[in-house]
């Protein structure tokens, strides 16, 4: 009997085929839509992931807090209680450093370019991967012996020397006010798509460069904050308090007094600010499944009325009051249902051509797609419930009597 | 000694319009016994359209008792009619009433779809039945694709897809030409040979000449019941 009526519904469907296009068309609108838009949300959702997992979730940054009114000269860190932090936590840090970076005029022959140096210890290229292609990367003898080198990235070189090959070549510029001569060991490459160089800025006409951290605190000696990686297998958040505690504790300060900022924080923010962001949109969305659900019910209606007669020969001919009521829901399920499939293939494919055509991996949740199915079909069976009950109600004599 | 088909006892039909309240049959008395051709006559007005609803039970009446088959389906409920109108009563309209979009083999189909008949005996069925009035070449035909007297004898098949006991057929030749309701009347006397129940309710006289027994109606009442040509069942 289903089949029977599935059969009927196509081919009442088939007999107004552009009626039954444009009444689809709300459906088709509102899926396409639902699901282009939430799928959107889970690939930016999922792209600012990935960056955060490049820039490191496990980070931190420690201080004493901005709002001490009794700020101290020893709120600021020695290198040596950088060196006791990383005793007592050993392998529950993966890197350290002083979070130093300053902007300074690289000078070689006649070229000048901005650079901006950052201080890094010799480890930093475990927790922050890149391609070394020409000569090496910073190593403990640099940071200890505060050597005047630096690693840079190819198009940094390419900046300021007009070579990727730049390793050998020295430069000038002037930290704190001393000018001093450089040497390049190296130079890296990052691999990065379309979204992470988007965010991450891109080309710029600066360069950058790491250097010994122990470089940038000299000659005071004194920074203001602690930048580490957890390590991975540790357990992130007891270990941030601990960490918290501990340096609050050689400052002298109550561990409430410390400022700290954990990039895992700043992802599940900005995650939940997508993610509201791409449901609220989403659902708003969903409204045009409404109106096309009411497009739906309005057409049924009309066909209810238009097929009377026939709802009339049904009945002399024994369809019971059942009978008829399946066959107009099963129609207009199918009309929606339909419509979604329609809508869902749209949605996927203008996704994925966005996708393909910036490059980036597309988030489509098979959840999300099944959820739209379903709720075009209930929909369809919803306002498909009063015109399908208003013709099953039908009285046989009035139907076939009606021209 | 014939068997009764259909027993009328004081059957009565009030038509309430709100204001007025008309009596469309005013105490029918009646029995048709099984294999009997019966034309019901009578002007627009005199209640055979009220009596034929009612014997094809899409009406019911307001009093009285309807046995069709040896069960009274007076106090049925809609959802009881439509189950005893699929298997008690096949019927022919003056208009033809199939189903437009869909082929002539389907629309013989439908009543066994209804009956829950499964697929391949119902096309079995459906096609003989086709091939009984004639028509076995124009199965996958659309109705709007055959003349007014195919399109009835479509119809006929349809109205036998269950072997009803009853075929109530409601001005079958209404809308055909003379050669066509001739065929048509010349296939409802076959069947009524072959055994079956025949009730046509018709104002032509023509038409009523080609049964055995005709009832007139006049205001609601029968005002005459004529048994003819060696009938049986004569009670």
């Amino acid at each position: 009997m289903l089949f029977e009526n599935m059969n009927m519904a196509f081919s009442a469907i088939r007999v107004n085929k552009m009626r039954s296009f444009l009444t689809m068309l709300g459906i088709i609108i509102g899926i396409g839509s639902v699901i282009s838009i939430v799928s959107i949300g889970d690939t930016m959702r999922n792209l600012f992931a990935d960056l955060y997992k490049d820039v490191g979730v496990t980070q931190a940054f420690l201080c004493v807090g901005y709002w001490i009114d009794d700020r101290r000269m020893s709120d600021y860190f020695m290198l040596d209680d950088l060196e006791r932090v990383k005793e007592v936590f050993g392998d529950s840090i993966a890197y350290i450093d002083s979070n130093m970076s300053t902007g300074a005029e690289a000078i070689y022959q006649k070229t000048t370019v901005s650079f901006d140096f950052t201080g890094i210890d010799y480890n930093y290229i475990d927790v922050q991967p890149v391609d070394m292609i020409y000569g090496r990367y910073l190593n403990e003898g640099d940071v200890l012996g505060r050597k005047k080198n630096v690693v840079m990235d190819v198009d940094s070189a390419m900046l300021l020397f007009g070579t990727e090959d730049a390793v050998g070549q020295t430069f000038r510029t002037d930290l704190y006010g001393n000018v001093d001569e450089f040497t390049v060991v190296g130079v890296y490459k990052k691999e990065m798509n379309a979204f992470q160089s988007l965010m991450m800025g891109g080309r710029s006409d600066r360069g950058s460069a790491f250097v010994p951290y122990t470089l940038l605190t000299w000659p005071n000696d004194y920074f203001y904050y602690l930048h580490v990686f957890a390590s991975e297998d540790v357990d992130l958040n007891e270990f941030l308090d601990q960490l918290k505690a501990y340096v609050a504790n050689i400052k002298g300060r109550n561990p409430e007094d410390m400022y700290m900022e954990t990039a895992m924080e700043e992802m599940s923010s900005v995650d939940s600010v997508m993610g509201g962001l791409s449901a609220a949109v989403g659902g708003i969305a969903a409204i045009s499944l409404l109106v096309g659900g009411i497009g739906i019910m309005n057409i049924m209606l009309v066909s209810v009325t238009e097929r009377t007669r026939e709802i009339g020969i049904r009945k002399s001919l024994g369809a019971k009051t059942r009978d008829i009521l399946i066959q107009f829901l099963t129609e207009s399920a199918i009309l929606s249902a339909c419509g979604g499939i329609i809508g869902i293939i749209i949605g996927v494919g203008l996704v994925s051509g966005i996708g393909m055509a910036f490059g980036i991996g597309v988030v489509i949740r098979p959840a999300v797609v099944v959820m739209a199915v379903s709720f075009s079909a209930a929909v369809g069976v919803f306002f498909g419930l009063y015109p399908a009950s208003k013709a099953a109600k039908a009285d046989p004599i009035d139907a076939l009597r009606y021209e | 000694m014939a068997e009764e088909l259909i027993r009328l006892e004081d059957l009565v039909k009030i038509y309430d319009t709100g204001a007025i309240k008309v009596l469309g049959l005013k105490r029918i008395n009646l029995t048709i016994n099984r294999g009997e051709f019966v034309a019901i006559m009578g002007k627009s007005g005199s209640g055979k359209s009220t009596l034929m609803n009612i014997l094809g039970c899409l009406d019911r009446p307001s009093m009285g008792h309807y046995y069709l088959d040896g069960t009274d389906v007076a106090s049925m409920t809609p959802n009881e009619l439509s189950d005893i109108r699929n298997k008690k009563i096949g019927f022919v309209f003056q208009s033809f009433n199939l189903i437009s979009r869909t082929s002539a083999l389907k629309n013989v189909e439908l009543p066994m779809t209804y009956a829950r008949v499964g697929k391949r005996a119902r096309r079995e069925r459906a096609l003989k039945l086709l091939d009984r009035v004639g028509l076995l070449s124009r199965a996958e035909h659309l109705p709007n694709e055959l003349s007014g007297g195919q399109r009835q004898r479509v119809a006929i098949a349809r109205a036998l897809a269950n072997e009803p006991p009853l075929i109530l057929a409601d001005e079958p030749t209404g809308n055909l030409d003379t050669a066509a309701s001739e065929e048509i009347m010349g296939l409802f006397s076959q069947l009524h040979k072959e055994g079956a129940t025949v009730v046509v309710v018709t104002h032509e006289e023509n038409i009523a000449e080609f049964t055995d027994r005709i009832i007139r109606f006049q205001d609601g009442l029968v005002i005459s019941d004529d048994r003819r040509g060696g009938a049986e069942g004569a009670v």
